[in-house]
């Protein structure tokens, strides 16, 4: 027998008929499940594609006329990335330092009331957003319209509070386990160094834990941005580049759905919200690969 | 002879000012958190009646109760995961078991992975574009049920490779070195011993497919059915987007507060009932292993 | 008396992790109902030859194997070979104790269950037998329900023994079977090594017990056979300066 067949034999051991079967099983469920996200991609440029048969690829990323059913119709998704892009960012405003803070005191100052608050803090994350936008609806709104005496209470700050809510539990968890998984020894250095408690966590738990600590906060961030009942209904639905906290936005997320329903399909405004989709995709997929590459970065120092 | 500026006094002022900050910070989050739990509850039980849980909306929504969307909600969660669980179990089980490093594995983690962080109305998109139209099965429970399944499938991939991972090797090896075959180590030791891990991943993307409401927008969702729904292809009333409905789109919005409330509070229950259960349960593994 | 012959021999062996090269031209004979031991500082490539008699480095990415591995007379990686019908003859103990998280009784049926042993009476015998050889049954043949995680360490290492045994293997191959045990768990598992009666090879960092145990004895270093033969005169005379400098303590 050659020294090769030998290694085929014993690379590719003799396998019965079950395992065969078993071993393809699994190998197919694996490539359905890549063949998913393919999918998406494939459909969602597909249907997009169907778009620029008629339209500009600068006028839609860069116009602000969004008429999707004017005589004829325009298509600019300017004022909807921007709506997009500052709900995310004001949520982040108020999400990241409570996100962290929550953490923090989760991790190192709770002691044994964590027990209870980290589930607790757990069970907010997985509350529907369907919920949430609706306590923007009926409390937020109002109080914002009593209160501040504003025409409407449907704006960007409605509902970069609301996202924050919601972005909030995600960051605290994610983050508390960052902070958790800090090493002992290295904490225990630092006391014996004579720092206080507030100094350990500062200068040493926290920039140990940089690396899960961003990536937690920018996947909070990325869920912010892919929300969509949220949006839906307490942003105020104008399609226009806001001016201040309190006008109206039209975001991404909120376009889809408010007028996916309505669109016959095949249509240029249903190929024009699916390049609205794509747009959507590949924002949030640069934020989780930011979240990655921030992973990556921290954890090789 | 002094080594820095600060004085005892600075350090502990500056640790109460940061403590405390944090300490109100996330007090007053949680008090936030207690406050909407409190207010939901009492304007929803408000509403809550046995003939609110068991009956069809009646008089334009504004009367009658919500049956039909709790029945659309559970049938597209329990099809969301008749679609999910088999086929992340068996990704997870080829991930963890079969898998050998290399450009496949990179491409299905990456594919997988990446598919966690497409926004849930990308879904909705996508099923609308491949179930309802493509595949021609319409706006329908059938549709819904595998958009959502399709949503969820990285959650409960990802958990049950996680609960297959923490099974210790030597199981593994043990099995082998007995005779078994690969899929016997896997059926017989490895799969009873991780299985309560990957059920508790399953339960919690069973909450989170129940809660979601914009992939069955327009996948699956009907703003009012007047029977339940009677095969795969009906249309479904669901109670995420029945809150929704009621409260933006409905012709009698304020008048259908209290049911707005009521469906909340039944949505809530339910969602975090299920997470409820998934986390007691983790817990409770946690603490019962012994390996 | 007749001589059967060598139940293993191994014949110009080279083995490799990627490039890597972990053994090099291995060759020995291994005789039936003896005890042969492996020693040699860590890395050495006992481990990894000892893993080679029942094919369990078939699991490693990129293991590549030449030259040959004679069980009773059989080419375990020849082209009819089926490692898994390999593995039900060679059995195995690992280092640490690892029962599976079921009952004692469903531990030691695992391999007979495999092989399609199904009637509970065969299956009452078979488990009974099996302790009873791991010198185990006494202290458990009356909760044999019971999980077998419940018992000590030494207890669990027995279960597993035994859990191999239940297959009648031919031979048993044990990697550092009692680093994980305390004295007299220890103690109790060579005692049942000594009087076994079985073809047993044995890796192990213990000197002592290398002695008390093996018949004959062989010394790796740097993924090469050093030395071969009889434990006696390894740990009396050996031949070559570097086991004697292992042997003595000078490295490793």
């Amino acid at each position: 027998m050659s020294q090769e067949t030998r290694e085929a034999i014993l690379l590719r051991p003799k396998l019965s008929r079950t395992e065969q079967g078993a071993r393809f099983f699994f190998l197919a469920c694996a490539f359905v499940a890549l063949g998913q996200m393919v999918l998406i991609m494939l459909f969602l440029l597909g249907e997009a594609g169907g778009l620029f048969k008629t339209a500009n690829f600068f006028d839609f990323l860069f116009s602000t006329e969004w008429y999707p059913t004017y005589e004829p119709p325009e298509f600019g998704a300017a004022a909807l990335i921007v709506g997009s892009l500052a709900v995310t960012f004001f949520s982040s405003l108020l999400a990241a330092p409570i996100g962290l803070g929550l953490a923090v005191f989760l991790a190192c100052l709770a002691g044994k009331s964590r027990e209870w608050i980290k589930p607790a803090v757990e069970l907010m994350a997985g509350v529907p957003s369907v919920v949430l936008g609706f306590l923007g609806l009926v409390v937020l709104a109002p109080f914002m319209v009593d209160v501040l005496g504003l025409p409407t209470g449907l704006n960007v700050l409605n509902a970069s509070l609301i996202l924050a809510l919601m972005a909030i539990p995600s960051i605290a968890s994610l983050g508390e386990d960052a902070l958790s998984a800090t090493p002992r020894q290295i904490q225990d250095a630092s006391y014996a160094l004579g720092a206080t408690r507030w100094e350990t966590i500062w200068r040493v738990t926290m920039p140990a834990s940089m690396s899960g600590l961003s990536t937690a906060v920018i996947l909070g961030l990325g869920r912010a941005l892919g929300e969509t009942l949220v949006v839906l209904m307490v942003a105020g639905g104008a399609a226009q580049i806001p001016g201040s906290l309190f006008d109206s936005v039209r975001p991404l997320t909120a376009t889809l759905a408010a007028e996916m329903g309505e669109t016959a399909i095949g249509s240029p405004h249903y190929h024009a919200l699916f390049a609205l989709g794509v747009v959507l995709f590949f924002l949030t997929l640069g934020f989780n690969l930011l979240a990655h590459y921030l992973g990556q970065k921290w954890r090789s120092r | 002879m002094f080594l820095s500026g600060y004085t005892q006094k600075d350090r502990e002022f500056r640790q109460k000012l940061a403590i405390g900050a944090i300490r109100l910070v996330a007090g007053g989050f949680l008090a936030v958190l207690a406050i909407l739990v409190i207010y939901l509850a009492y304007q929803g039980l408000g509403a809550i009646s046995w003939e609110f849980l068991s009956q069809f909306p009646r008089d334009s929504m504004t009367a009658g109760g919500i049956w039909p969307a709790i029945l659309g909600t559970f049938w597209l969660a329990v099809g969301a995961m008749v679609v999910a669980i088999p086929l992340g179990f068996g990704t997870a089980i080829y991930l963890a078991e079969y898998a050998r490093p290399g450009p496949l594995l990179t491409a299905i983690r990456l594919g997988v992975n990446n598919l966690a962080g497409v926004p849930s109305v990308v879904f909705g998109l996508y099923g609308l574009a491949i179930f309802v139209g493509f595949l021609g099965f319409g706006r329908s429970l059938l549709s819904g049920a595998l958009t959502l399944g399709v949503l969820t499938l990285p959650t409960v991939t990802a958990a049950a490779e996680e609960a297959l991972r923490q099974t210790p090797a030597s199981f593994r090896e043990a099995a082998l070195a007995l005779g078994a075959n690969r899929w016997q180590a896997i059926r017989q030791v490895i799969l009873p011993a991780a299985l309560p891990g990957m059920l508790t991943g399953a339960i919690l993307a069973l909450g989170r497919a129940a809660g979601e409401t914009a992939p069955i927008i327009f996948t699956a969702s009907a703003a009012l059915t007047l029977s339940a729904p009677e095969s795969a292809f009906s249309e479904v009333m669901a109670l995420p987007t029945h809150i929704f409905n009621l409260a933006t789109n409905g012709t009698h919005i304020a008048a259908t507060r209290p049911q707005q409330f009521g469906t909340c509070l039944t949505l809530i229950v339910l969602v975090l009932g299920l997470s409820l259960i998934a986390i007691i349960t983790r817990a409770r593994l946690r603490k019962g292993k012994k390996w | 008396m007749v001589d059967e012959g060598p139940i293993i021999s191994v014949k110009n062996v080279d083995f490799y992790y990627g490039s890597f090269q972990a053994l090099k031209n291995i060759s020995l004979d291994m005789r039936a109902k003896e005890v042969t031991a492996l020693i040699g500082p860590s890395g050495c490539g006992k481990s990894t030859f000892l893993k080679l008699l029942n094919r369990m480095n078939d699991f490693v990415p990129g293991a590549r194997l030449s030259g040959e591995i004679l069980v009773s007379g059989q080419s375990i990686y020849g082209p009819d070979s089926d490692p898994v019908s390999i593995r039900r003859l060679v059995g195995m103990v690992f280092q640490r104790p690892n029962p599976f998280p079921k009952s004692i009784y469903d531990n030691i049926c695992y391999g007979p269950r495999l092989v399609g042993t199904r009637k509970k009476a065969d299956l009452d015998l078979v488990v009974e037998k099996a302790l009873r050889a791991a010198a185990l049954w006494d202290d458990v043949k009356d909760k044999l329900g019971k999980s077998a995680l419940d018992l000590s360490g030494g207890q669990q290492q027995r279960v597993c023994i035994a859990r191999a045994l239940a297959l009648s293997p031919e031979i048993l191959l044990m990697d550092e079977p009692t680093s994980a045990l305390d004295p007299i768990a220890t103690a109790k598992v060579e005692e049942w090594i000594q009087e076994s009666g079985m073809s047993i090879v044995i890796v192990t960092h213990n000197m002592q017990q290398a002695g008390r145990v093996s018949d004959h004895t062989a010394f790796f270093y740097m993924g090469e056979l050093i030395e071969f033969g009889a434990t006696m005169d390894i740990f009396t005379r050996p031949r070559e300066e570097r086991t004697e400098n292992y042997i003595t303590g000078r490295f490793g």
